[in-house]
């Protein structure tokens, strides 16, 4: 009989067998994040004229199972950009209390270098960070992070106006790669959504001829079809605007005109016999 | 001999709330030779005297770039003002990588404010023994700021420090109305002008002790601002400018009106007053 | 002064034989000889003004701030040592940052008070440093209601009271002032630097106190804080100023929560009715000496 503290309470080895404490010997390499858990699916967005729209449904799934279906995950910047987050939702809330305490020193340096309110100036961020400088700011975090080996694990649309006040629109991921377009599109989006969005946006300069409403448009029926053909979507989703006015944001839209008649030719799935 | 039993540290009040320690690292300042600072709408100026210690030696340097679109004036002790300029240079390459743009003058001001601040409040350490201003141009436009060792950083229109800087800022209140509008030369003008009221009888300015430094903004139709990068002109470069400011009165002599600077400035030269 | 000669001025944390500090007396030297600052507490908000004595003709106007914002809903103006409030500005701006990454929330007024409190007490205990030469006026507005945990991405139960105590209220606006000592007490109306005596006095003529709350309103307040700025610089009159104010309103205000400079309208209508009522004063004066004979 084993005497020692270290076996009291434990399960006789001439009975049960040595205890498998392999469990515990971590013989890999240290190890953070390996996947997600809770994700956001696609986000989408176009450029048009005057800014960028971009969109993003309100589910979050754990798994297969659509676990919370109010999740914004449009978030704006200052009143300069939007971020739409895809991905690890846990990850996006870090990200975006990140943002906020950006935003807040942002509005500090802004406040001292003020000479006094309304004396003229163009209003919406003037010498405030524009959505190409939140970018490059993200993007060198997500490659830090991923040099770390410990990955945010999201992929994520930055939508504002450049220095130049001209429309921007860019991407980047868990690995840090970076990337710009017209239109951009995460998850199934970028195989569902973004076929569509080239239609009307194949070019900047495509892009440049289009307007407001066009834009609006060419997001919110690819979000239809991306609720027709993406398991992890819902009808709900939040849409925003950024033009040089700032950023128009709607949480709480509600897919239209659905049509599931297409659902009865889809044949190889579900309980159809021929 | 009377001592003073307040003035041996930075962590030391006196009975009236004074920190000599401070104090008298501001008077290093008015030991370094005179540097002057103009902003106007569109330009930031540095104009700065130059001493050499003796006749074949070189002259110390007094206006150093930092960015793009920051470079700084120095009055007193040269080392604590590299201390400082590094400082500056870093935070302002670290600012561009992360975010892609030009670090906000004030923000970079601020923060060699607050690391001068730490050295009067703790003991072992002594306030930096130099001024400076900083000129530079961000997306709000031109920017000059005073730097002091206690700390004290403010946003100016005109300023001077060092020797004898006070006739110096006494032309720059004289004239602070015309500032504003002023262009590039007009402004390097004032400038010099600013530095010769305040040499030593029978000094003046040569291409050998004068530095002049610029840094541009303009406001481009897209709202967006081009920077005209901060330079600094020595030497020959300068030639020209000392020329047409030659010929001054001492005094409140304006802005020249023609645009031939250098030769050929007649003495009926335009004064605006 | 009786401290001076006996050494137990010389150096930060030395108690005297009578137990005093001088060296944080003599930091209170620094503020007094600072521009006058003032924070009031009103019905629905909070007032913070400032003094800035020109000190150059030079200075560009209105570019140099002197009260700085703290998080979002709180505001900071000191008087003393210019260096020395930057400072304690950074600190508490830290302090701000290190509560929501904690707590997921905006400090309270008070809790920011107490930080900063402790932060300038700690600078009076070691000789090696020195007291803060400032005293700092803290004001905020925590907000009353139910704001967002930070990152915060659904909402919460759609029915119940979720945590929710019927009838109980949150928040409101709060002032605070804290002295080179460590020392701060809550306030209804608070002023220090120079020019600290006058303003006082006009302060407690104000209706801010009593069991009701401050019968105050935040734009009377604004213009009470513009005249009592300028009759508290009236002693020093050979001297320009610059007036900076700045307020905070619940989310129903004007300023809807924030921290933020007074609009330049309304700056320059309170700076008018300040300056006719200093005047009014003065013609006053004479003829009810006449009266009286």
């Amino acid at each position: 009989m084993d005497h020692r503290p270290q076996a009291w309470g434990r399960p006789r080895d001439d009975v049960y067998g040595a205890y498998d404490a392999s469990y515990l010997h971590n013989n890999g390499p240290k190890t953070a994040t390996q996947s997600p858990i809770v994700t956001g699916t696609s986000v989408i967005a176009i450029k048009f004229k005057d800014g960028v729209v971009m969109a993003a449904d309100n589910l979050a799934s754990y798994g297969s199972l659509a676990r919370f279906t109010d999740v914004k995950r449009l978030r704006p910047f200052l009143s300069t950009s939007v971020v739409g987050f895809g991905g690890d939702v846990s990850d996006m809330q870090f990200l975006d209390r990140h943002l906020k305490e950006l935003a807040t020193d942002e509005a500090y340096e802004h406040e001292a270098s003020s000479t006094t309110t309304d004396e003229g100036g163009s209003g919406a961020g003037e010498g405030q960070l524009n959505a190409a400088n939140l970018y490059k700011y993200l993007s060198k975090l997500m490659y830090r992070r991923r040099n770390d080996f410990d990955p945010l694990w999201n992929q994520i649309l930055v939508a504002g106006l450049d220095a130049h006040a001209k429309p921007f629109l860019a991407s980047v991921d868990l690995r840090g790669t970076t990337f710009t377009s017209p239109s951009l599109a995460t998850g199934f989006g970028a195989m569902l959504a973004q076929p569509i969005m080239r239609r009307y946006a194949a070019t900047e300069e495509d892009a440049a001829r289009l307007t407001r409403e066009e834009a609006v448009n060419v997001i919110k029926e690819c979000m239809k079809v991306l609720f027709y053909r993406d398991a992890r979507s819902l009808d709900r989703y939040s849409i925003a605007v950024v033009t040089k006015d700032g950023v128009e944001l709607s949480e709480d839209e509600q897919l239209e005109k659905q049509s599931w008649a297409f659902a009865e030719r889809i044949r190889g799935y579900g309980t159809q016999v021929v | 001999m009377f001592r003073n039993n307040y003035d041996n540290d930075s962590v030391t009040f006196s009975p009236q709330g004074r920190i000599f320690q401070v104090e008298y690292a501001a008077e290093a300042v008015k030991q370094g030779s005179v540097v002057v600072g103009i902003a106007s709408k569109t330009h930031a100026v540095l104009v700065a005297v130059k001493r050499n210690a003796e006749e074949l030696s070189s002259y110390q340097k007094k206006l150093f770039p930092i960015d793009e679109h920051v470079g700084i004036a120095i009055a007193g002790l040269t080392s604590d003002a590299r201390v400082l300029s590094n400082f500056m240079k870093q935070q302002c390459l670290g600012h561009r990588l992360t975010y892609g743009r030009n670090m906000p003058v004030r923000t970079l001001v601020d923060m060699i404010g607050s690391k001068a601040q730490i050295n009067t409040q703790h003991y072992g350490k002594r306030p930096y023994g130099v001024g400076l201003l900083v000129a530079g141009v961000d997306e709000q436009g031109p920017h000059l700021f005073e730097f002091q060792p206690s700390g004290m950083t403010e946003q100016m229109m005109a300023f001077a420090i060092g020797a004898r800087s006070q006739m110096a800022r006494t032309y720059l209140e004289k004239n602070l109305d015309k500032f504003a509008d002023c262009d590039r030369e007009e402004l390097i003008r004032h400038g010099l002008r600013a530095l010769k009221e305040s040499l030593v009888q029978d000094r003046e300015l040569t291409v050998d002790n004068t530095s002049v430094g610029v840094a541009g903004a303009a406001k481009q139709d897209d709202g967006s601002t081009k920077v005209d990068p901060f330079k600094v002109y020595d030497g020959h470069d300068v030639a020209a400018w000392i020329e047409s400011v030659a010929d001054d009165k001492e005094g409140d002599a304006g802005a020249g009106e023609g645009e031939g600077e250098g030769e050929g400035e007649t003495e009926g030269m335009e004064v605006d007053s | 002064m009786t401290s001076i000669g006996t050494g137990y001025d010389l150096a930060n944390s030395i108690f005297s034989p009578d137990g005093r500090n001088f060296q944080v007396e003599y930091a209170v030297k620094a503020v007094e000889n600072g521009g006058t600052s003032i924070g009031i507490r009103c019905k629905d908000g909070v007032v913070l003004a400032v003094e800035k004595i020109v000190t150059s003709k030079l200075l560009k106007q209105s570019a140099n701030k002197r009260i700085a914002t703290v998080d979002r809903h709180l505001g900071v103006a000191f008087s003393g040592m210019i260096p020395d409030g930057r400072h304690f500005i950074d600190r508490a701006r830290d302090e701000a940052r290190a509560w929501r990454d904690t707590f997921k929330t905006p400090i309270s007024t008070a809790d920011l008070a107490s930080r900063m409190g402790g932060y300038m007490q700690a600078y009076t205990l070691y000789q090696s440093v020195r007291p803060f030469g400032i005293t700092a006026i803290v004001g905020g507005f925590d907000s009353t209601e139910a704001a967002p945990v930070d990152g915060e991405v659904g909402s919460g139960p759609s029915c119940g009271a979720g945590g929710k105590v019927l009838g109980k209220t949150h928040g409101g606006p709060f002032l605070y002032m804290i002295e080179p000592s460590g020392l701060y007490w809550g306030y209804y109306g608070a002023a220090t630097g120079k020019g600290r005596q006058s303003a006082k006095a006009e302060l407690e003529k104000l209706d801010l106190g009593g069991p009701a709350g401050p019968a105050l309103t935040l734009e009377e307040a604004v213009k009470e804080a513009a005249r009592i700025i300028y009759v508290a610089h009236d002693d020093s009159k050979d001297k320009e100023f610059e007036l900076e104010m700045t307020w905070i309103s619940g989310a129903d205000g004007p300023t809807k929560g924030l921290h933020q400079e007074v609009p330049k309208a309304l700056r320059e209508e309170a700076e008018r009715l300040a300056k006719k009522s200093l005047e009014d004063d003065e013609e006053e004066e004479p003829k009810e000496e006449k009266m009286e004979e």
